[in-house]
């Protein structure tokens, strides 16, 4: 599904070149479970930017379902993207105008599904992730676990293929932690969503089928 | 989808009072005075746009050359109206509208004056004034017809029907309605009460057939069709087929589109008119507005960081970037929507106010569809250019670097803000010098010498008897204690009603075509208004019976005549001999802003009175001596109403023009200056928040209060500093040239310039020193923790 080869990043700063990540050459298959780790600074969330095309590699061939994205066309590429890729962030990261159920609901406005059909997605997610008692409620008023809930809510509601999550229990306490972890599970075997998730926890990274461990922008261990 | 942009405007909206208010209160201002504006230029674009036949009415000028200078001037020979029905076929018809003058009206007890034209019998052919009850080609024909508008028949005959009905005119003459007209709209040159037939005026003898006499307006109608220039052409010769004696003077016609707004010209040539002030108020509108726009941009992109999450998460979950240019113009133009609500309501409550300064009818044209629709248009353009800004940049964000947390919040942003705010404030400065300007000038034209003492001076226009009864009126008032002294005259003290050349006097340069201005009094002028004499003496028809041919001339005259010795000098005019008797300091008799011109005060044997003047005696109470000359006047002329005017309240009715430009300047100018200062609010909050970090950390470095307020207020002051040296010589260009009309005007100074930079820095200083406070008052433990 995802094939990376020879990527590179790097910042310049004045004169020197900062790298970011070196020479990573990885694969991915579909319905997958990887977990990525590594200290802070290793270039675990460069990485999962770049697969999840909200950054660019410096260099390096990046093919997503059998496409070079990097020669594709920008609209095939947001298509692409809009269609198989959702995220979960470590700070959730919910609109905070918005309810639990506008939140969940968003993605499909840009993918330009019909209201009534949007209803039914997301009073679906709602009633599976046991959250339709909170469907009018603000972010500001849901524990961190439940505000990862909806985030997950919100990344899975247009069936993405890819889930890429980015310490999705950072913040959440270690019993969240353990459910969030459970329902990755439960969407990887149930619903075949490839998942890649950064994570610093030994034990939420046991979840995955395989680990990726990185060091300085290398990959230590496959 | 759309439901969810609204949702999420109108929360942000709400989440963030204070900000919304100024932002939306900004625009309201912005787009209230814009709207003003525009009714105002709309109005005076639309004058007599209404006539059904408006392409093919013109007016008959002409074109002759006095003293050097080319002139166009408006007023034609009683004669020509018929002179051109019949020689030139491409005219259809002509209409003569003479003066608009005053006459009393008597219906049983009531008496009335109104102002009404005498027009010739085909006006509502040409002219566009529906008749409500009678018949278009007829109403006139009758030399005893009157038309009445549907006000003037309800103020003679309240709700009785008032077709058929008689009224006195003047005392004389009866008169029968004959129609009613439906009241004149508010854009119409035409200002009459009544219309009576040109028939009466030739009853009356005051019809002629002189083509040396321009003494009326006449209007053309052409034939549908007609090539104009043509007609033009052979109006050119026109006034040598009748008059050869004036080899070259040129008639032409005008048409009516620019009546109102070019009708100047300038050796000849059109010089702009009104066309010029329309086009400053045009220009004025849009910079306010402007204005406005930029306020908001400002306003908004210093909030982006609390929109940036929201941008980066919306592109996470796949939106493109157009679908959020659309969002934030959508919720631009849904701001503008509330703003002009707002703007509306103001304008509902500021209009009487408007209108009494511009002294016009202007209103909402609420029922008009095109004004919806040119509303709705307005509300977008507005949005658009508003929120255009803010969306490009908000939605140019990078959801890596948003998400991350660590958005830096980007300086280089700082520039093009700072820009928009020197732009503001260069125009609020140019605004406050200019209003500064225009009031020195007002005081300095004010303050200048008149010539004459307008204390306890009235006067009354000799209405129905008074001329007949002159000397009776005088010899009670005079009696009567309430006043010192009488003197009659040709013309009010603030008006120059007639000038000629022609005038001969001994070495005179055959070539002299010295313009006079002529001024006629029985006696005692020096001593009722005032005059100060330099030779001679005033006019004394007891002890000198010779006075009725007497002369009083102005020290300009005395230098066009270079008399050495001016008393005894014989002056031939209009067929009679003159001998001066005193040499007085010029008056002002026309414009303040003017030079006086020569001016000849002729005696009594000229018989052309039209105004009594009085002191009033200045040791009684004002009003005890009004009551008896009221008395006194309601003796000799009781069918006619007491209608005296001040001189003083008269001659400051010269100020007016420039009294209201200067107050709009002001108006435009506190309005420019609030929505800047809203502005320069909303980038100080923006910047207090973007140094928060710093100004904790120098805090704790042990930085005074004091020291902090200074370093966040430095900034807006280079930018206040810098607005300032941009206005500066382009509001010096503007008040020079606009002052170049104004020969008598008032020197621009250094100390206005520094007076508008003290007035802008306080200002800024205001609207910055509130967030700079904050700011560093605020205890650092709690910044720093943020971080």
């Amino acid at each position: 599904m995802i094939n990376l080869e020879h990527i590179f990043k790097w910042h310049n700063t004045g004169n020197n070149r900062v790298f970011l990540l070196k020479d990573i050459n990885l694969h991915f298959d579909q319905g997958e479970f990887v977990s990525i780790m590594g200290p802070s600074g290793s270039g675990k969330t460069t990485l999962l930017n770049i697969i999840g095309m909200l950054d660019d590699a410096s260099e390096g061939k990046y093919d997503f379902q059998g496409q070079n994205i990097y020669q594709i066309k920008d609209k095939q590429r947001s298509a692409l993207y809009k269609e198989n890729i959702g995220f979960v962030f470590q700070a959730y990261h919910l609109i905070d105008e918005l309810t639990v159920y506008e939140n969940i609901e968003t993605p499909l406005l840009y993918q330009n599904i019909k209201s009534a059909e949007r209803q039914a997605i997301v009073a679906d997610i709602l009633d599976r992730f046991n959250i339709v008692g909170k469907k009018n409620l603000f972010p500001s008023q849901l524990s961190g676990g439940q505000q990862q809930l909806v985030g997950i809510a919100r990344a899975i509601v247009a069936k993405p293929k890819l889930l890429l999550a980015d310490e999705p229990t950072g913040n959440l306490n270690s019993k969240q932690g353990q459910e969030i972890m459970e329902l990755f599970q439960q969407l990887n075997k149930e619903d075949g969503v490839t998942i890649i998730q950064v994570t610093h926890s030994e034990k939420n990274a046991e979840y995955g089928q395989r680990i990726i461990e990185l060091l300085d922008g290398r990959i230590e261990k496959k | 989808m759309l439901k969810n942009f609204v949702k999420i405007a109108i929360r942000n909206l709400l989440r963030s009072k204070g900000f919304s208010l100024i932002n939306i209160l900004g625009l309201a201002v912005g787009m209230a005075s814009a709207i003003l504006i525009l009714l105002w230029i709309q109005n005076e674009m639309s004058y007599d746009q209404f006539h059904e036949k408006k392409e093919r009415i013109y007016e008959a000028w002409n074109k002759a050359s006095f003293d050097g200078n080319l002139n166009c001037w408006n007023t034609t020979p009683k004669v020509l109206a018929r002179t051109l029905e019949r020689d030139f076929p491409e005219v259809e018809q002509s209409v003569r509208v003479d003066w608009n003058n005053d006459h009393l009206f008597s219906v049983a007890e009531k008496r009335i004056t109104l102002k009404g034209n005498q027009v010739d019998s085909n006006f509502f052919q040409v002219f566009s004034f529906p008749l409500l009850k009678g018949q278009v080609n007829t109403v006139l024909n009758d030399r005893h017809n009157i038309v009445l508008t549907e006000k003037t028949a309800r103020k003679i005959f309240g709700d009785e029907e008032p077709m058929g009905k008689i009224i006195k005119l003047d005392n004389a003459d009866n008169f029968t309605v004959t129609g009613i007209i439906k009241d004149l709209p508010n854009n119409t040159r035409f200002n009459f009460e009544y219309l009576l037939p040109w028939s009466y005026l030739r009853f009356k003898g005051n019809d002629d057939n002189e083509w040396s006499n321009n003494s009326t307006r006449t209007y053309v109608l052409l034939k549908p069709g007609i090539n104009v220039e043509g007609l033009q052409s052979k109006l050119k010769k026109l006034k040598q087929k009748y008059q050869p004696e004036e080899p070259k003077w040129e008639m032409f016609v005008y048409p009516i589109a620019k009546w109102r707004l070019y009708s100047s010209f300038k050796n000849g040539v059109e010089d702009g008119g009104r066309m010029v002030f329309v086009r400053l108020f045009g220009i004025i509108a849009c910079f306010i507005l402007l204005i406005a726009c930029i306020n908001f941009m400002n306003l908004s992109t210093a909030r982006s960081e609390k929109r940036a999450k929201e941008v980066g998460i919306r592109k996470v979950v796949g939106a493109h970037k157009n679908s959020l240019i659309l969002q934030f113009i959508g919720e631009s133009i849904l701001i503008a929507f509330i703003a002009a609500i707002i703007a509306l309501i103001i304008v509902q409550l500021s209009l009487s106010g408007f209108n009494a300064l511009t002294d016009k009818h202007l209103f909402v044209p609420y029922g008009n569809i095109l004004f919806w629709l040119s509303g709705f248009g307005f509300i977008a353009l507005t949005g658009i250019i508003a929120g255009s800004y803010p969306a490009f940049y908000l939605s140019s964000f990078q959801p890596v670097t948003v998400l991350k947390g660590t958005f830096k919040k980007a300086h280089a942003l700082v520039t093009p803000r700072k820009i928009l705010v020197v732009l503001q404030f260069t125009f609020a400065i140019i605004l406050i010098i200019c209003t500064i300007i225009v009031k020195q000038q007002i005081n300095y034209a004010q303050s200048r010498e008149t010539g004459y003492n307008k204390d306890n001076l009235i006067f009354h226009f000799l209405t129905g008897d008074l001329g007949k009864n002159y000397d009776l009126v005088k010899n009670d008032l005079l009696a009567s204690n309430a006043v010192v002294s009488v003197t009659k005259t040709s013309a009010p003290l603030t008006q120059s009603w007639s000038d000629g050349w022609g005038q001969e006097w001994e070495g005179k340069d055959p070539n002299d075509k010295t313009d006079f201005r002529r001024y006629v009094a029985d006696e005692n002028l020096v001593k009722t208004i005032g005059l100060t004499l330099v030779k001679g003496r005033d006019f004394n028809l007891k002890e000198y019976n010779t006075d009725s041919t007497a002369m009083m001339i102005n020290e300009s005259s005395l230098k066009v005549f270079k008399f050495k010795e001016p008393l005894g000098q014989l002056i031939k005019d209009n067929g009679r001999q003159w001998h001066i008797v005193g040499v007085f300091k010029d008056f002002i008799l026309e414009s303040p802003y003017q030079p006086t011109k020569p001016m000849l005060v002729y005696g009594l044997k000229s018989n052309w009175f039209s105004v009594i003047q009085m002191k009033l005696n200045g040791k009684n109470k004002t009003a005890a001596n009004l009551k008896t000359v009221e008395t006194i006047f309601k003796k000799y002329n009781p069918e006619y109403p007491f209608e005296y005017k001040f001189v003083d309240e008269d001659y400051a009715k010269k100020f007016e023009d420039e009294q209201t430009t200067g107050k709009l300047s002001s108006i435009f100018g506190v309005l420019t200056i609030f929505i800047s200062c809203l502005g320069l609010f909303g980038l100080a909050t923006y910047m207090a928040e973007n140094r928060v970090k710093e100004i904790g950390i120098r805090k704790v470095l042990g930085a005074s209060v004091a020291h902090i307020t200074a370093l966040l207020s430095k900034d807006f002051f280079i930018l206040i500093l810098i607005a300032f040296v941009i206005a500066s010589p382009i509001s010096w260009w503007f008040m020079h040239n606009w002052l170049m009309g104004y020969p008598y005007r008032t020197d621009i100074e250094a100390w206005v310039f520094l007076l508008a930079a003290a007035l802008s820095f306080l200002i800024a200083f205001i609207s910055v020193s509130y967030q700079s406070i904050k700011a560093a008052v605020a205890n650092p433990v709690k910044s720093l923790r943020t971080e």
